[in-house]
Parts: structure tokens; sequence; C-alpha cells
């Protein structure tokens, strides 16, 4: 087989013009293909994982927007007196759009030195000695950072909250990379002054071994006889419901992938169609010097294969590198879903674009192997 | 025992309700190094008869045996080895692959046998030698005239040293002066290198050079040295 592959391989450049169409065509099916998976892996991680099953969230009862949930920030106390918890952290949440968006703004303002304790951050630069002297200090999640281009030692603005950004941070939860965090006092303050001592929600870490949904039940019974009733759910399935039209989207939007690689598997098919058309009497008499009919068919293949794997790759590289560097996320009412390159990522589109470079040259490959060789000598 | 032997070779097409024959029990025996040439009136089955002898189409009854092989009951595929090594086909065009240098398309066939980079190497260089185009071995078919196309058509099917080589109007498509030089390379292949050959024409010239001519009529093989007595009998 090696020895034809200089056939083969000027056979491929016959048509460069079309080999190259054929090249771009898959290209964007397999980036759409990997840009479509990376947000379905990134609603998967959003509500499977530890972080999004080993801890709570207190949220106020029917209240879905963070700018409308307002709970006395004191039920800490009540919450870490109760058996199984570990600890309480009240959080002020505010974002620049409670409507779905692709450049969604979330500030989590909690105290300093809880987030701190975070084992899931890690700030690549700036120092966290600066974040807790400072009250209007900030570390902006890389993501953000990115997206936003944003620095150290820059001030950053959104609606009547400045903040000044001292760190930027990394975190094991993609989603979380999205975040900025503030003090929480800070955040309360700029929020307006009816907002002292008022928190939108509590994060609260469930001691391992204990249920964490009987912990929620047992939460939400203990703050019934409070001013206001409140909702306790896992991590996960909070984030799962404050983003349930948009999770509808995105099981929608699965199919989207699917299509696009159906689209480049027609049109791969529909251009080895049309090449070995024009070969047809090169493929016979490739068989009257010798070659096995069935060698000539998998010259076919190899050529579609080919062609569907260079297109395939660099439809893939150029998605992760952009998903990479994007620090893309769509978010509604203060969640949000990361978009990330990873390896399985990059491994299906490949296996997608070798599945399609095989099924695209299949026919045209039966059709070459059992072709009479007579008449298509004399066409 | 002769090289090629056919024994009650028929073909028959069925062309819309109608049936055509043109091949009805043909007997037919080549002997090794002989040069055969096969002429006769168009659409008479002359085509037919290199195709099956060549394996490339089936008979509706009959055999051809081919040196030890019964070409005639082998698969698709055991078909296209026996012509790697066995059977050399010269096209009325040249039937080159235009993305293949000269040189590229002759070893073609050569990667279908059991032979290192060398040999290749070496047999490539005696068959452009054998039908003098060493110069123009880099050379892809556009770049070369038409009957420089046809002796590489022609080196492409020498080149692996087979038992037969059939020809089907290898002068069909060539003015007088290169067509005279094919003649003479094939006369030179079969004096000088002892080939067997089977060659198609409606050109007298060419086949004036084979030791054994040969007419196709109404189905049948009829030598053409009886035919000449045959038309100067009804002729006088
Ligand atoms: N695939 C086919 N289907 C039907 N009829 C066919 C087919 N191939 C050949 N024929 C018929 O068989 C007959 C012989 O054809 P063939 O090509 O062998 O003739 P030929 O002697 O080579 O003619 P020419 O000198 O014009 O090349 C013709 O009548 C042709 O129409
Ligand atoms: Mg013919």
């Amino acid at each position: 087989m090696f020895r034809f592959a200089p056939y083969i391989w000027k056979g491929m450049i016959r048509h460069r013009a079309r080999t190259a169409m054929t090249i771009a065509g898959a290209a964007v099916g397999v980036f759409v293909f990997c840009c479509v998976g990376a947000v379905q892996q990134g609603l998967n991680r959003l509500t499977q994982g530890v972080a999004a099953n080993q801890s709570l969230i207190v949220f106020q009862e029917n209240r879905f927007c963070p700018t409308t949930s307002r709970l006395p920030q004191d039920y800490a106390t009540t919450i870490a007196k109760l058996d199984g918890v570990v600890g309480v952290v009240p959080m002020q949440v505010y974002t620049n759009n409670c409507r779905a968006s692709l450049d969604i703004i979330v500030f989590n303002g909690a105290p300093p030195t809880d987030i701190r304790k975070f084992d899931t951050l890690r700030l690549i630069e700036g120092g966290w000695e600066s974040f807790e002297s400072r009250s209007d200090a900030a570390i902006v999640g890389i993501h953000v950072a990115r997206r936003r281009g944003l620095s150290v030692g820059q001030s950053f603005t959104i609606g009547e909250v400045t903040v000044q950004i001292v760190g930027i941070f990394e975190s094991t939860v993609a989603n979380e990379e999205n975040l900025i965090y503030t003090h929480l006092d800070f955040l309360q303050r700029a929020a307006g002054s009816a907002n002292v001592g008022v928190c939108t929600l509590f994060e609260v870490l469930v001691r391992e071994g204990v249920d964490p949904d009987r912990l929620a039940t047992t939460i939400d019974s203990t703050l019934h006889s409070g001013p206001i009733a409140t909702t306790t759910r896992r991590k996960g399935a909070f984030q799962a419901s404050t983003l349930a039209d948009l999770v509808d989207l995105i099981e929608f939007a699965h199919w989207l992938g699917y299509a696009s690689v159906g689209l480049v598997l027609s049109l791969l098919a529909t251009t080895t169609l049309m090449a070995t058309q024009d070969r047809i009497k090169e493929h016979a008499v490739l068989q009257v010097l010798g070659v096995r009919p069935t060698r000539v068919a998998r010259f076919v293949i190899a050529e579609s294969l080919m062609i569907c794997l260079v297109g395939g790759t660099i439809g893939m590289l150029i998605a992760l590198t952009a998903l990479a560097w994007g620090g893309f996320a769509i978010g509604a009412e203060g969640a949000t879903i990361a978009f990330e390159p990873s390896w399985s990522l990059a491994v299906s589109g490949l296996a997608v674009s070798l599945l399609v470079g095989l099924l695209a040259g299949l026919v045209p490959a039966l059709k070459v192997a059992t072709a009479d060789l007579v008449p298509s000598l004399n066409q | 025992m002769s090289l090629v032997e056919i024994r009650g070779l028929s073909k028959v097409f069925q062309k819309g309700g109608e049936t055509v024959k043109p091949l009805e029990d043909v007997d037919l025996d080549i002997e090794r190094g002989e040069f055969v040439s096969l002429m006769g009136p168009s659409g008479t089955g002359k085509s037919t008869l290199l195709n099956l002898v060549a394996g490339i189409d089936r008979p509706s009854a009959g055999s051809i045996r081919v040196g030890e092989t019964e070409v005639t009951k082998l698969s698709r595929a055991k078909l296209a080895d026996w012509r790697a090594g066995h059977l050399g086909y010269i096209f009325q065009t040249h039937n080159l692959i235009p993305v293949l240098t000269a040189y590229e398309n002759i070893e073609l066939p050569l990667f279908l046998l059991p032979l290192s980079r060398t040999e290749r190497q070496k047999r490539v260089n005696i068959a452009l030698d054998a039908v003098g185009l060493v110069d123009r071995a880099y050379h892809y078919p556009r770049q070369l005239s038409g009957g420089q196309e046809q002796r590489v058509g022609i080196a492409r099917a020498i080149v692996a040293n087979p038992q037969v080589i059939v020809a089907d109007e290898p002068t069909g498509s060539l003015d007088a002066d290169t067509g005279s030089q094919i003649r003479s390379l094939l006369c030179q292949l079969n004096e000088e290198l002892g080939m067997t050959l089977l060659l198609v024409t409606h050109d007298r010239e060419v086949a004036s050079l084979a030791g054994r001519q040969l007419r196709l009529d109404h189905g049948k093989i009829v030598e053409a040295s009886r035919v000449r007595v045959a038309n100067s009998t009804v002729g006088g």
C-alpha cells in the first residue's frame, strides 16, 4: 500500500481547489462539533463532580435571579450550628445581566478569609495579602480576565460597582474561572445601603459521610421560623435549575453538533463520488495493469480519509485554541457554564473525522471495485 | 504446447432486445514468441477477443489458457494478480496516469511484484531505453507528444516482462510518422526481446509485420492467407 502513497497523494492534490474546499468544509464541521461538545461538557461539569454534590446552596424560596434573593446574614450563625456543617460562607452575588448572556460578569462577595480557604482557587498573579487588606479589592477568574483583557493594577467598573484588581486566579472548577471575588461588605454597600446585613445565598460545606439532601431539609425547616423562608439544594442541582432554560437550549444545540457532522459526511461523500467519476477510466486502467479491485477501493477510501482527517484536525485545533484563549462562558442569573478545551474533545473530534472519512469513501469505493472494466475503459 | 490456447470461445451481448454474437466457437493457438495480427471489419469482435484473453471480460462459453493459467476460471482479484505478472496491455490511447511522470507510470505495475527498489529502477530504465525515451523520464504525459505517450504506454506494458502482450490498435490514433515509429518498436519487441504479441489493427502495414496474420469474420477466425486465396477465387 505504501508504495502507492505517491500516487494517492498526487491524486489528492490533482484538483487543488476542490480538495482545499472539501478540507475547509470538514474543518468547519468538526469546529462546530467541538464547540458544541465543549458546551455539553461544560454543562456536565456543572452538575456533576465533587463541588457540585458536596456543598449546598441556601437561597431565598421561590426566587431565581440573584438580585431578588435577600437573606439575613445572621442565618450563617444558625446554619453553622447544625450537625454535619463544616463551614458556611455568606455570599453576595451581583451581576450585570440577569438574562442569558455570553459575556456575563458575576461578582461574588464573601469574607476574604473564607475565599482564601477555598481549596479550588489558586492565584496565578497578585497576592492574597493585598486582597485582604484593601476593601475594594477583587480577584478575577482567568476566563473573565482573558475575555475582558483585565490585568492586576487595573480598576474595573460594572454598573455602580468599581473594584481594584489585585489578583487573577485559576480554579479546578471551570465555571468558577468566570467569577470575580470581592469582599462581602464591599459588595453589599456597593449594591445600596439597604443591602447591608443582607446576602444573596449561603454556600454550605457538608461534612463527608453526611447526606447533603437530608441536611438541606434540616436547614430549610430550621430557617422556616425566621423572617424569610429558604430553599436549599446541592450546588449542582441549584446551578442546573438556575440555568434550566439554557440547559434546554444546550440539549437542543448538541443536535446541531450531529447535524454539522452529517453535513460534512454528505459534502465529503459528494466530492469523493465526483472524484471517482472523473477517474472511472483511470481506475479501470489500474486494474488492467494488475491492481486488485479491492486495492483500488482502498485508494479511494484512503483519499477521503486523508481529506477528512486533515480538515477535521484543523477544525479541532482551531476550536480548542479558541476555547482555550477565548475564555467563553454562557451564563444566566449569576450562574455560568464554562466552555473549555479537553483531551476528550480532541479525541472525539479526530474520531468523528476518521469515521466520516471512512463512511464517505465507502460507497464510491464499492462502485470502483465492482464496475465492469470494458465499459469503463471505453469511456 | 502452445503458449495461448483458446477453445470453443463464444461471447454473446444483449443489446436492447437484440442479441449480438461477435465470437462463436473460436479456436486459436499462439506459440511462444509468435507475433500475431488480427484484422477485420469494425464491430466484428476483435477488441472483445483481446479483452477476453486479458481477462478483463468474461466469455459466454469456452476456455482460454495462457501458459499454466486457466484465465477463464480465475476470480476478479486473481485475474488482476495474474495480469500484473503475465500480461501486458497496450491501449489505443496511451491511458497514462496524468499526475505521474513517464518514469512513475512505467514503475507503477512493478509495485505489484515482489521487487526491490534497485531492481525496479533497473527494469524501468531498460523499458525506457527500449522505447527510446530515457531523456523524457521525468516528463508528465501532457509534456509529451502523442507518439511519445504511446511509447511510454508500451514501456509500461512490457516492464514486468509479461508472457503475452496484447495491443488494441496501438497506432490507431497516431499520424503516419509516429505510427511507423511504433511499428518498428513492436517489431523490435518481438524480434529482439522475443515477446509474444497479439495485435488488433485496421492498418495493413502494421498487420504485415506479424509472422502470422488473422482475420475475424462473422464470429470466426480465419488465416489471412486463406482469405486471400478465397478472394482471388471469387475474383477470378
Ligand atoms: N458491452 C457491450 N454490450 C453490448 N454489445 C457490445 C458490448 N461490447 C461490444 N459489443 C458489441 O460487440 C460487437 C463487437 O465489438 P468489438 O468492440 O469487439 O468490435 P471490434 O472488432 O473491436 O470493432 P472496432 O474495429 O470498431 O474496434 C459490436 O457489435 C459491439 O457493438
Ligand atoms: Mg475494437
